[in-house]
């Protein structure tokens, strides 16, 4: 493995129960340290379980994982400590505060209570929720959300952060504070894995790109060099609709 | 997150709370002595002699019945008598047959006299005849119980028996004075019970608790409650997967054993709160609307360790039906069944030795009752810890192949 390498896949493959067709079918890809790497595909194309697996929810039927030189199958515990996962759902208590969620899941990252008071502070108000910190998750806003769902995964200042669909379904401004952010943690040295359906987003925040469809990757590569490969496809959105057809899918 | 479940919060101790009080008062007439809850009796005195005057009186005596001879003013006929039970005005209708008395002396008469001829000694009273029977009519209200129903026959056959006795005495005493020509006085056959029957309630010596409605629901309520917190403890797990938590939890470093013992403590304390909520009631409360307080016994070691292990034995049970099943309804609807179920069997709602045999054998297969039969042996029985071990070891074992299953299953559908 290069010393750049963030993390490297080998052969992965998944199979749910009872199913004969593999969600992902013996993926490799190598993701460079420091990167901002998107995981892009069609709906049931295989990204969530592509994560979920990278971030030890789910377990491989086969493959291998590398994340930052430590074997994921045998060291998992160790990995989980260098990762930062902000997941597709809103994967807070909503009947707990924004505090109290963030508090939680604070401790359960081992952080001390008062690196994480302050951490939780800064990010509360770096992201314009201090006003409603001790309000309950349940009574917030998509965009608030979102916001808490995001700071609960980069607490302890992950080496690694995946973000499943971070802005789905959230208003203009809560989507640029996200994604400026997300820049900035990048530039501070953060890998970040990220999967989107905005392709306007991803082709503005990847420096690398995988296409994902039917559990195998069809492109991939830096979002600007895979574009200028197709000269029919001039953005990256072209460049996915040319590579997964215009079927919809379930 | 359950203290902000206010509802929840509701559920988990007031429930518990006011149904073990609904339940003690109303089943505290079937656990009270009879002697509390009156039978209203009409008695046809047809015989007007000795077996008539004994039988009422002693029915009077007795403080088991309100024993009504007249109605309307006027003794009533047998057919009125019929028809007063018919009618559920009374649960007992008694029918002394006329002459009864003189029957009953009639055959007295007749075994002496015949004990008299066998050995060769002439009686004074010439042989009558003994081939009439008394037939006493009992009536019972339909809805009288059988145990209660038998009760009674035997009350009267013992009524019955005294006044065959007491006249064969009388008789025998009239023969023998009329043979010596000689007075006999100071006979009493009024005190002739020798053998005195002294119940009492098997346990420590110095301990003499009376199983009443309170000692028997107060942890029979509890034991329910506890395992009614499988639906709260699985509809929480159900709800920590569906909307995310569990994946972020999954995601982070630590063991799936920790996210297991962090629910089990949480629910540990509320079914420990939920305990002693239920002793302040059994102890505090019930009293004060005239049911026995609850005694709880001395060895508060032995009740830690049921209370233990019946909770862990409930927790289990949750967690498993909490991964088994993919929805609430699904988990909400099994758990709340099959827990009323074990209840059931268990003796919650009927306690056991009330059960058919075939029942008494199957209740020993639901986990509540292993629970009671412990908090029975600590409050009747007044048991120590050894007593109740094997009650205990029984719950552990049942926490540790339903959390033991609730573990696999978890891992399994994550492979």
């Amino acid at each position: 493995m290069k010393q750049t390498e963030m993390i490297t896949v080998n052969n992965l493959t998944r199979f749910y129960k009872g199913m004969n067709i593999p969600a992902i079918d013996g993926l490799s890809f190598s993701i460079t340290m420091g990167s901002f790497f998107g995981l892009l595909g069609p709906n049931g194309a295989g990204k969530t379980t592509t994560i979920s697996i990278l971030c030890g929810y789910l377990k491989a039927t086969s493959g291998e994982i590398i994340m930052d030189g430590i074997d994921f199958s045998h060291q998992q515990q160790l990995v989980k400590k260098i990762i930062g996962v902000v997941p597709q759902d809103i994967a807070l208590y909503p009947t707990l505060s924004a505090l109290e969620n963030l508090r939680f899941f604070g401790k359960m990252y081992g952080l001390k209570s008062k690196q994480l008071s302050e951490k939780i502070e800064y990010y509360l108000r770096l992201f314009g929720l201090e006003n409603n910190s001790h309000r309950r998750v349940e009574t917030f806003s998509g965009g608030m959300k979102r916001r808490v769902n995001l700071i609960a995964g980069i607490l302890h200042a992950p080496k690694i952060l995946f973000l499943d669909e971070p802005t789905v379904g959230i208003d203009v401004q809560s989507r640029t504070v996200i994604v400026d952010f997300l820049k900035q943690l990048n530039r501070e040295g953060t890998t970040i894995i990220y999967t989107s359906h905005h392709m306007e987003e991803a082709e503005q925040l990847c420096s690398t790109v995988a296409i994902i469809d039917y559990g195998k990757i069809i492109a991939y590569g830096n979002p600007e060099e895979l574009i200028a490969k197709n000269p029919e496809c001039n953005t990256l959105e072209n460049l996915f609709l040319y590579h997964t057809g215009r079927d919809l899918r379930d | 997150m359950l203290i902000r479940d206010k509802a929840g919060l509701a559920i988990l101790f007031l429930m518990p709370m006011i149904m073990v009080l609904v339940i003690t008062l109303v089943q505290d007439f079937a656990f009270q002595s009879i002697k509390e809850n009156q039978i209203k009796l009409l008695l046809l005195d047809n015989d007007r002699d000795s077996l008539g005057i004994f039988i009422a009186n002693g029915l009077k005596n007795s403080e088991y019945f309100v024993v009504t001879e007249k109605l309307n003013g006027k003794t009533p006929s047998d057919d009125a008598v019929h028809k007063a039970v018919a009618a559920g005005d009374y649960q007992i209708g008694i029918i002394i047959p006329a002459h009864a008395t003189q029957v009953i002396r009639s055959h007295a008469r007749a075994k002496i006299t015949r004990i008299f001829m066998s050995l060769k000694i002439n009686t004074p009273l010439p042989i009558v005849d003994d081939t009439d029977s008394v037939r006493l009519t009992v009536l019972f209200d339909p809805v009288i119980k059988s145990s209660f129903k038998n009760s009674i026959l035997s009350t009267l056959d013992k009524f019955t028996s005294k006044i065959e006795a007491k006249v064969a005495l009388g008789e025998f005493a009239y023969i023998l004075a009329k043979m010596f020509n000689r007075p006999i006085t100071n006979l009493h056959f009024d005190d002739m019970s020798i053998v005195q029957l002294n119940p009492s309630y098997a346990a420590d010596s110095k301990w003499s608790i009376i199983p009443n409605s309170v000692q028997h629901n107060v942890p029979a309520w509890t034991m329910f409650a506890m395992f009614f917190l499988v639906i709260p403890l699985a509809g929480c797990i159900i709800k920590e997967r569906d909307e995310g938590s569990l994946f972020r939890l999954m995601t982070m470093p630590g063991s799936y054993f920790k996210i297991f013992s962090g629910k089990i403590i949480v629910y540990l304390v509320v079914c420990i709160i939920q305990f002693l909520l239920m002793i302040a009631v059994g102890v505090f409360f019930l009293p004060i609307l005239g049911l026995p307080q609850l005694v709880l016994g001395s060895n508060f070691a032995a009740m830690a360790l049921i209370v233990l292990s019946s909770a862990l034995a409930a927790l289990g049970y949750g967690m498993a039906t909490g991964v088994f099943f993919k929805t609430h309804q699904q988990a909400a609807s099994f758990g709340s069944i099959s827990v009323i179920i074990m209840a059931a069997l268990g003796g919650v709602w009927v306690p056991v030795h009330f059960m058919p045999q075939v029942m008494q054998q199957v209740a020993t297969y639901s986990p509540l009752n292993w629970g009671l039969n412990g908090f029975y042996d600590i409050f009747l029985r007044n048991t120590g810890v050894s007593g109740i071990l094997p009650d205990a070891f029984k719950l552990l074992a049942f926490f540790a192949i339903t959390s033991g299953i609730a573990y696999v299953v978890f891992l399994w559908k994550r492979r």
